[in-house]
């Protein structure tokens, strides 16, 4: 198999959708990786319904609860410094929250609850996400019945998700190569031409996948 | 505007995935028996879309910028209930892959987006678009449209946040609401400005796209708006309304006030710093004001966006 | 004598009213590799996309295309698309699945086989296209060679009689073109390539059909068609360069 190794552990096919995706696609192969989908979903599911409804005041389940993900985390050679920053996503949601009960004399224990209970439920679906195929992820949901219609929907956006995207940033490149001026009401309307022009690519595409199912006997 | 796991408590989202599967479902019912299977893949490939779009920044002052979130665009151009599955499903795949919003405040999160953003806006969309006709209409129609439904489904979060306790209401509708009321100015422009750009290359597009969209029956919309006027009960009209002071007394009279309480949050003036307690009325006044300044922009950037074709 | 494909005085207008195709007839004997020429905009797609139902849009089954002797219609369109299969041009159209087993599986699995039949095909295709082990793989991190390949697979596993390809060597690196060139070679089916490749035309196909704003403006041996420089000038093609130093086999 031609081997065509990333240079970053987070680098994709496509060569915009490494800067604007923070989904980690390296290679790395790991006993978490190797466990089956619906176990680890399953698994994470009662994590993060049980942390959210448990009262703070019950630290041995916190406690544990973080040192079964730390030991996810390392078992799953995922870079510790991309899962740093990935939990980085919460600090603006956190900080609000930390503020406004900050101003209130009611019990710290509430904001000490939303801050703990959001970083260990972040970090699960964190741990899950990327060391499952989200093919594998589909293939449960549609083991518990979830609509076809909907299975299908999420199967084809996350498959054209990265083309999308790629053409996107294609557009607007070659948009301001061609742009001199700094107005920015010309640039709004730039923007959203590209965005229009986005839109009617997506659609004409649909109809050729339409095209190309049909050709091999979708019904 | 995605909630994380931990900012709401169990019974708020149980309520909001309830209230939110049965949407969804009604949605996927809809969509399959209305819309023709030549644009099922345009489904998939309008929530990549919708991601994609939402990635663009539009630059505004001083290295802030805004982004398109989208769900009355494609409402406008796919029909409500094809709107409800694909924001859905962005916000799913946002979801598991890119962490953005909760595992446990999906079905929030799909109420506020999905389904008030997308429903609303498309009913405010063609109430407008009935009394001012042609492109120009459309384009007003939807600016507005956008602008109400963010400001909507900002108020309906607030409205989890408060029942969760997580921020009281008395800050949270103030700050949601008039933060909102800046987005949705954007979002109404940005979405304006890409459904005009998409009627200019493709006007068949979007009569073809429309008019599969559109639901049959009237039933399907009334269907929607009852799921949605349900969520505004619950999340919002508590807070909004003083009828809570009123139950509470009543339950006192008949002697089962202490049942009650957990479930019915009360607005508690007394918690709060001084001069904040009038800010939910201000907040109110300023939305009404303000939806009617954002609707005479509305139709003034109609105006200049659509110049009127000159009669042959 | 029986043929694979026969055209018979074609038409399609696009929604705008242009006339995409007027009046395009011509023969595909079973086995013959058989190129379609033409500058673009000639028609090309246009044509193809008739060969298995999928245009017109509203199918009348007037019988202007016959597929091994049965001609189109909306009733035999499930027969027509197992025995012919079409590589479309962009193969991000034609990967709508997220791992190259599950989209090679796709056409099996409408043709209803069962699971165990289902996975004999997809390796027997993965291995035909020179991608064995390929399976777990994500459709959207392959390269683009590799990306036609996995399209080829797909409608190879379908193991129709009859394939047609639409510019299956653009976009290759010439090392792509030359592996998908060798695979061509060895399939037995009847083959329709529309493309710009004229050393592909060269080195596969014995007959050629230049296509010229919607009509069939030549009709020939490969050699012939393709030294008459005139013709090729004249329609927006080329001699190529090839042909200067070819000796016919």
């Amino acid at each position: 198999m031609p081997c065509r190794r990333p240079a970053l552990p987070f680098q994709t096919e496509g060569p915009v959708s490494v800067h604007l995706v923070n989904h980690h696609h390296g290679q790395p192969d790991s006993l978490v990786h190797r466990l089956a989908a619906a176990l680890k979903l399953g698994v994470a599911l009662v994590i993060i319904v049980a942390t959210v409804l448990a009262p703070i005041q019950w630290r041995a389940w916190f406690i544990s609860v973080t040192m079964l993900l730390l030991l996810t985390a390392g078992l799953s050679r995922l870079p510790l410094f991309f899962l740093f920053r990935r939990l980085l996503v919460l600090s603006p949601f956190v900080l609000g929250v930390v503020l406004v009960n900050a101003f209130q004399p009611g019990d710290r224990d509430k904001w000490l609850a939303v801050a703990v209970k959001s970083v260990l439920c972040l970090l699960t679906v964190i741990l899950v996400s990327n060391t499952t195929p989200f093919s594998q992820i589909l293939r449960v949901l549609k083991s518990i019945r979830v609509p076809t219609l909907l299975i299908t929907t999420l199967a084809l956006m996350h498959r054209y998700l990265f083309v999308l995207m790629d053409e996107s940033e294609r557009m607007r490149r070659a948009r301001a190569s061609r742009t001199f001026t700094r107005g920015r009401r010309f640039h709004w309307n730039t923007l959203a031409t590209v965005v229009g022009q986005l839109f009617i690519r997506a659609s004409e595409r649909a109809e050729r996948i339409y095209d190309a199912m049909c050709a091999r006997g979708w019904k | 505007m995605h909630i994380p796991d931990g900012f709401i408590d169990g019974k708020t989202a149980v309520t909001a995935a309830v209230i939110s599967a049965t949407g969804v479902g009604l949605a996927l019912r809809q969509v399959r028996r209305e819309l023709p299977p030549r644009k099922i893949p345009l489904l998939g490939l309008a929530a990549a879309f919708l991601f994609a779009a939402q990635m663009v920044n539009f630059p505004v002052a001083g290295g802030t910028s805004g982004h398109l979130v989208g769900g009355t665009l494609v409402a406008a151009l796919l029909g409500p209930g094809a709107a409800v599955v694909v924001v859905t499903t962005v916000l799913i795949v946002q979801c598991f892959l890119f962490q953005d919003g909760g595992v446990t405040a999906l079905g929030a999160n799909i109420f506020n987006m999905a389904i008030v953003n997308s429903v609303a806006g498309y009913v405010i969309y063609r109430m407008v678009c009935r009394w001012l006709t042609g492109i120009r209409g459309q384009v007003t129609a939807i600016a507005f449209a956008a602008w109400c439904a963010t400001v909507l489904a900002a108020i309906c979060c607030a409205g989890q946040l408060a029942w969760s306790g997580t921020i009281p209401w008395a800050v949270a509708f103030p700050a949601m609401a008039t933060v909102h009321m800046f987005i949705g100015v954007g979002e109404g422009l940005i979405s304006a400005l890409v459904f005009l750009a998409v009627y200019r290359a493709r006007p068949d597009l979007i009569s073809e796209t429309a008019s599969a969209g559109q639901p049959q029956r009237l039933g399907e919309l009334v269907r929607y708006g009852l799921l949605v006027t349900l969520g505004i009960a619950i999340f919002v009209a508590p807070f909004a309304c003083s009828w809570p002071d009123g139950l509470d007394s009543v339950a006192d009279k008949f002697g089962f006030g202490h049942k009650m309480s957990p479930l019915l949050p009360a607005p508690a003036p007394d918690y709060l710093v001084p001069g904040i307690h009038w800010a939910v009325g201000a907040t109110a006044v300023a939305g009404a004001a303000g939806s009617l300044i954002v609707f005479a922009l509305a139709l003034l950037m109609g105006r200049w966006l659509v110049p009127k074709p000159k009669d042959l | 004598m029986s043929c694979a494909i026969e055209v018979s005085d074609l038409k399609y207008r696009y929604h705008d009213g242009t006339e995409a195709l007027r009046g395009v007839s011509f023969r595909v004997a079973p086995g013959e590799c058989v190129a379609l020429l033409g500058p673009n905009g000639s028609g090309k797609s246009t044509v193809l996309l008739h060969l298995n139902g999928i245009l017109p849009e509203k199918l009348s089954g007037n019988g202007a295309v016959k597929i091994l002797g049965e001609p189109v219609t909306p009733n035999n369109l499930e027969t027509i698309r197992r025995q012919v299969g079409l590589v479309f041009q962009d193969p991000d159209d034609q990967l709508f699945c997220p791992t190259v087993e599950e989209d090679v599986a796709f056409g099996p699995q409408q043709l209803g086989l069962g699971n165990a039949d289902v996975a004999v095909r997809v390796q027997k295709a993965l291995a035909q296209v020179g991608l064995t082990g390929f399976g777990r793989r994500a459709t959207h991190h392959l390269s683009h060679g590799e990306k036609r390949r996995v399209c080829l697979a797909g409608v190879l596993a379908c193991e129709p009689a009859i394939l047609v390809l639409d510019e299956p060597t653009s976009d290759l690196d010439p090392r792509g073109r030359r592996e998908f060139k060798a695979l061509l070679r060895q399939i037995p089916a009847t083959k329709l390539i529309a493309t710009h490749d004229l050393e592909l035309v060269v080195e596969l196909c014995s007959r050629a059909i230049v296509l010229d704003r919607g009509s069939v403006v030549a009709d020939g041996p490969t050699f012939e068609l393709l030294n008459d420089e005139k013709l090729m000038l004249e329609h927006g093609l080329e001699r190529p360069h090839i042909l200067h130093h070819h000796h016919p086999h």
